[in-house]
């Protein structure tokens, strides 16, 4: 059933899965943390309102969500090849991959900070605290629960992203199950990366809860 | 004490806020002294823009027109900057206490320090002696969530203390606690004004606060300060609608006696006089009956009121005569519209 080898791929791909998610998330958050602040901080009933930056701001970020991975996956190769000197494998999907999950990820955290109370926040301005410090030492910290079920939900995003490159040669799991289960009809093969799939997701997803469950000191 | 010194001074406070169709006007030009180190109460019904004026205090909203003085600084001319220091010789405490959930009580009270750029080790030694000041010595390892109302609430009686403040304001601070607690935080509250010199200004809607700690109190109503003065003062003798209302129906039920009724008095005695059968000889004196329609006594800062709801007869002459005896037995009499 399986041809010499294939097992080995079938590691390295999984390994390359996990590196692409995990480095793509980390980088996605580089960027999608600070504008989830942003976009809360500069709302008109946030701590520093200024309506027009947010909106501007909406605007950009509503505008790369709405274009389809896959699209953005062909659309940004030129950027891709001037980032990494390539259009394939994993490094060039982790490009597309932080692209994409960025405005994500500052939506996702943007709700995560309007759940903290705002009762919360201007005790801390009734203490003479500035925008920067309440972000820092109150919204973050307050979000923190929330933000890491944000942050596995996230991942698994990313994680099914990341499958969907291996149609335009990124690596990983999903190149697997497109090469060998799809372009040579190999359904055993297409089953078994959908189920190391599902079984990374769960554990990512498992992960995540704990966590933040434990972690979480309102009990 | 230097009681006549002033340490809060608004001048013609307005604050309209902007709504879907129009403006809301909620505060109409109120204008302010407080006193340093007196406890002093702001009372109104709901929507009587008590929280918006307290507010315009430490300007968390900023008035639409008019001027905050703290200590003799214009507050309302200060960058953001020069604002954030200011706020930090003003402590406030909140009805929904508003702690950090995920730090203990000693970080929650570390937190102004750290925001005034106290040196950690500093900061946990006097998290420490605030927490044992208000009674939480044992808990400061606790998180918000373990704590209960009345706990919670001197965690932020600690927290707005620690940066040694000069005024204490406190935004309905008792009105989520049960009466007991109410009363274990109004003590402590009395203790800190006493014992740091610190001014305290409470925001309630319930007379009962302001009868238990308050020096002086101002009736807030529609935006206007209706009246103001010693606590003693407006029970004794409210000369609003708003005083009235405030002072007569305070924890009485007021069903059963909500109808519109004629000839209606509202008389009140203290200490001095309470121990009198005063009513009874007053009726058997003018020899007529008056109809009680409500009482009970108040403890105000130590001196025990009484105060009565009765209604006298239709006779105009018999009326006079035992308003009259009433008021020769220095007792407060006044007509009353609505029971």
């Amino acid at each position: 059933m399986f041809e010499n080898g294939l097992v080995s791929e079938i590691i390295i791909g999984f390994w390359e899965s996990i590196y692409m998610t995990v480095v793509s998330s980390l980088a996605a958050y580089v960027i999608g943390l600070p504008l989830g602040l942003i976009l809360v901080a500069t709302d008109k009933d946030g701590i520093s309102p200024a309506p027009l930056c947010n909106k501007i701001l909406g605007f950009i970020i509503n505008v790369i969500r709405s274009v389809p991975f896959l699209l953005l996956l062909v659309a940004m190769m030129p950027i891709t090849k001037f980032v990494v000197g390539t259009v394939i494998g994993t490094k060039a999907t982790i490009v597309v991959l932080v692209a994409s999950a960025a405005p994500f990820i500052a939506r996702l955290v943007e709700s995560s900070l309007k759940e903290v109370d705002k009762g919360v926040i201007e005790a801390a301005q009734s203490m003479g605290a500035s925008p920067l410090r309440i972000m820092c030492r109150v919204l973050l910290p307050e979000a923190k629960p929330s933000l890491l079920v944000g942050s596995a939900i996230t991942m698994t995003t990313i994680l099914g992203y990341s499958a969907m490159a291996g149609f335009c040669g990124g690596g990983g799991l999903g190149a697997i199950a497109i090469n060998y289960g799809y372009y040579r009809q190999n359904n055993e093969i297409m089953l078994i990366m959908i189920v190391l799939l599902v079984i990374i997701v769960q554990v990512l997803q498992e992960i995540g809860l704990r966590i933040s469950k434990n972690t979480d000191k309102r009990l | 004490m230097e009681q006549n010194q002033v340490m809060i001074r608004l001048e013609g406070i307005t604050k309209t806020f902007p709504q879907k169709t129009g403006t809301l006007e909620v505060l109409h030009g109120v204008d302010l002294d407080i006193h340093k180190g007196e406890i002093f109460g702001i009372i109104g019904m709901s929507g009587a823009g008590k929280s918006t004026l307290v507010r315009c205090i430490n300007l968390l909203e900023r008035p639409t027109s008019g001027k905050v003085y703290l200590d003799g600084q214009e507050l309302t001319t200060l960058s953001e900057k020069d604002l954030r220091q200011a706020r930090q010789s003003m402590g406030m405490i909140f009805q929904q206490f508003h702690l950090l959930m995920q730090r203990t009580a000693l970080e929650n009270v570390c937190f102004p320090m750290e925001i005034a750029g106290i040196k950690k080790s500093e900061a946990r030694a006097k998290a420490k002696e605030l927490l044992e000041l208000v009674g939480l010595g044992e808990k400061t390892e606790s998180y918000p969530s373990q704590l209960s109302g009345g706990q919670k609430q001197r965690v932020a009686i600690a927290r707005a203390l620690a940066t040694n403040p000069k005024v204490l304001l406190c935004d309905e601070a008792t009105s989520a606690l049960d009466p007991n607690t109410t009363l274990g935080v109004l003590e402590l509250l009395k203790d800190i004004n006493q014992r740091l010199g610190i001014t305290v200004v409470i925001i309630t809607h319930e007379m009962k606060v302001i009868q238990e700690i308050c020096h002086r109190v101002a009736i807030i109503s529609g935006g206007l300060i209706a009246e103001m003065g010693s606590v003693e003062e407006i029970f004794r003798e409210p000369k609003t609608e708003a005083g009235r209302e405030l002072v007569f129906h305070e924890g009485d039920s007021r069903e059963g006696y909500t109808g519109h009724l004629p000839h209606c008095y509202r008389i009140v005695f203290d200490e001095s006089n309470s121990n009198e059968p005063l009513l009874g000889s007053m009726m058997i004196e003018c020899n007529a009956a008056a109809n009680i329609l409500a009482a009970n006594t108040r403890n105000i800062d130590g001196k025990v009121y009484g105060q009565m709801m009765i209604q006298l007869p239709e006779d105009e002459a018999l009326r006079e005569r035992m308003i009259a005896n009433l008021r020769e037995k220095r007792v407060i009499v006044e007509e009353v519209e609505h029971v």
